[in-house]
């Protein structure tokens, strides 16, 4: 009897667990036929061969170089002012040691290692979406062939930013802070912003402490008892200080990867009038918004969705947002569209909400296969609101 | 004493240790940021933002007399010479970005007084305004000029022999732009615009005045100058 009842639940969680792998796979397998498709339509020269080579521009080509040849020295060749030092090293470093050790090309390796790492922050948000297998296929499609999928499918950071931000959302879901605090390590050590993931551990700590009836006369003597959270605040810049260190010691520079954005033309400012600057870039001619206007739109929508979050008491995931949107927007609206759809807290609950009526999931999921398809043509076409 | 109870002070030891440990790191990395140990030019650029052009190390190499177009068609010759405070080549010059732009000449042998010529365009600026440049040679004011918004003009300006920096053998022409021109709102002054350069000549009294970069022999192999394809 005992035997007859436990085994269709074994039954049942492994046929879970297949769908689990089996949702985000065939995506990235749609996906990565409809991106060569786009390709063999709209890339430079296409051929099947050069693919998923000609998908790679714009920073995926500077990832490609550090990932081949390391961080430049100072000077750097070509006698450019501009250092490939704003890069930060995880992601690329990963695929620079799978390169060394293998020599396959370095885009080929890009691709499966960004296709397995959206697998994988896909279903690292499943308990994230509450376990809800429709928000969980919509995201999973969003990822692996939505229209920004170029981005979480080819070598940009932004697929590592999103597998590691789900990764310590998760842990902190779940209280546990040590695995938070790891995540967050290497989190900073992947895009600049990922250090203020340790505002979000930290002030989720606290909450969590009040609600336990914790008060503020007995703060300290709790961290002293149980250091733990102190540990996790403390190591979740350690990959950030890491880079530090290896850049002071490679060239003098600690904060090379901020001095550098001077090249790069970011000069640091008011976020909001950058945005009302770009929000009022009108077109030179026609109804579609300009660049700019694209950009500021996308920076208004993660602007809202944090709002949001605010709006239902998430205080640390919402602080987390406003200072990953803010801190771009604060050197210009570059890359902004990017910086948004890369946002998982930002991302989830638009995907949970789009997943609760099902014929809002329909419609959404096809549109994002043809958004898949069609934004990889204009990716190619140089849409530089997707640069 | 339980073992959990032992397992736990253990524990929580080793936490304490880590803490200690991570935040030696982290302050020694943080005394490290606020001590970076770089050149001046590096520091100028990068850190204290008190220059737009970056000084490279640009050999200058350079035969007097000799035309340099600075058109896309001859950037072999050019890069010897262009060191900082330049952009591109487009279709029509290299543009000037920043405050100032540095050219290198390497200038070995005994001269005498010479003559910098640059065919210049003045850039459309959003405002029209006029492009006014100031000329040093090795700190040596050259000349002033001022070029009216996007007219093309050959500028001539005499450079001392004193001006030459005899101990490295090289003639280091600052330009600078007091008038460098922001292309788009909030951009940075590394962007500025000011002129576009079409070519370069440091001659003698006896050379043959420059007419511009058709007058580069790699220019005319390659058949584009201002004046449109050359025979």
């Amino acid at each position: 009897m005992l035997a007859e009842t436990a085994a269709p639940a074994i039954d049942r969680r492994v046929a879970f667990d297949f769908r689990l792998l089996a949702i985000p796979s065939g995506f990235a397998v749609l996906g990565y036929v409809l991106r060569l498709f786009a390709y063999l339509q709209a890339g430079w020269q296409p051929s099947v061969w050069a693919y998923p080579d000609g998908l790679c521009r714009w920073d995926c080509q500077w990832y490609v170089i550090l990932a081949k040849t390391g961080y430049d020295p100072f000077p750097v060749p070509g006698m450019l002012d501009a250092g490939n030092w704003a890069f930060f090293p995880l992601f690329p470093a990963i695929i620079g040691g799978l390169h060394a050790l293998t020599a396959w090309p370095v885009m080929n390796i890009a691709t499966a290692v960004s296709i397995l790492f959206s697998i994988g922050a896909a279903m690292v948000a499943y308990p994230l979406l509450d376990k809800n297998l429709r928000a969980f296929t919509l995201y999973s499609a969003f990822l692996l062939c939505g229209p920004f999928s170029i981005y979480f499918t080819s070598f940009f950071t932004e697929v590592l930013f999103v597998l590691l931000t789900n990764c310590v959302l998760l842990a902190l879901k779940r209280s546990n802070y040590l695995a938070a605090g790891f995540g967050a390590a290497l989190l900073s050590a992947t895009r600049i912003v990922g250090v203020f993931i340790v505002i979000a551990i930290g002030l989720q700590w606290l909450l969590d402490y009040r609600r336990r009836g914790g008060n503020w006369r007995g703060l300290l003597p709790e961290l002293w008892q149980r250091p733990e959270i102190v540990l996790a605040i403390l190591l979740s810049p350690l990959g950030c200080f890491a880079y530090m260190a290896y850049l002071y010691h490679y060239m003098g520079d600690a904060l090379a990867f901020q001095h550098v954005q001077r090249a790069w033309g970011r000069v640091p400012g008011n976020p909001f009038e950058y945005l009302w600057i770009g929000l009022t870039d009108w077109p030179q001619s026609g109804f579609l918004p300009s660049t700019n206007q694209w950009l500021g739109l996308s920076a208004v929508v993660g602007l809202a969705v944090s709002a949001v979050l605010l709006f239902q008491r998430k205080y640390p995931i919402a602080i987390f947002c406003l200072i990953c949107l803010v801190v771009p927007l604060s050197a210009g609206m570059a890359s902004m569209l990017r910086f948004v759809v890369a946002l998982s807290p930002v991302v989830l609950p638009v995907i949970a909400l789009l997943a609760r009526w099902r014929p809002v999931f329909v419609v959404t999921l096809v549109a994002f296969v043809a958004g898949d398809y069609f934004f990889t043509v204009g990716w190619l076409a140089e849409w530089l609101s997707l640069v | 004493m339980s073992s959990a109870v032992v397992f736990g002070r253990a524990w929580r030891l080793l936490v304490l240790l880590l803490i200690l440990g991570v935040a030696g790191v982290e302050l020694y990395v943080a005394w490290l940021a606020i001590h970076p140990n770089v050149s001046t030019n590096y520091r100028a650029f990068y850190i204290d933002q008190s220059t737009t052009c970056l000084d490279k190390p640009i050999s200058g190499q350079y035969r007097l007399g000799q035309t340099v177009s600075f058109m896309p068609d001859n950037q072999a010759g050019a890069r010897r010479l262009r060191v900082c405070g330049w952009d591109g080549p487009a279709g029509d010059g290299t543009h000037s970005v920043g405050t100032t732009s540095l050219l290198r000449f390497a200038v070995t042998e005994p001269t005498g007084d010479l003559t910098l010529a640059m065919l210049v365009t003045a850039i459309s600026a959003p405002d029209r305004r006029d492009q006014h440049i100031v000329v040093t040679g090795n700190g040596v004011t050259l000349g002033e000029a001022t070029i009216p918004d996007s007219t093309q003009q050959m500028l001539e300006f005499r450079v001392p022999e004193s001006a030459i920096d005899r101990a490295h053998g090289r003639l280091d022409v600052t330009i600078a732009y007091p008038t460098a021109t922001e292309m788009t709102p909030r951009d940075s002054d590394t962007h500025y615009r000011s002129i576009k350069l079409m070519s370069v000549q440091l001659r003698r009294p006896e050379d043959v005045p420059s007419q511009g970069p058709q007058d580069d022999p790699v220019a005319l192999r390659h058949g584009h100058g201002p004046d449109g394809p050359n025979a």
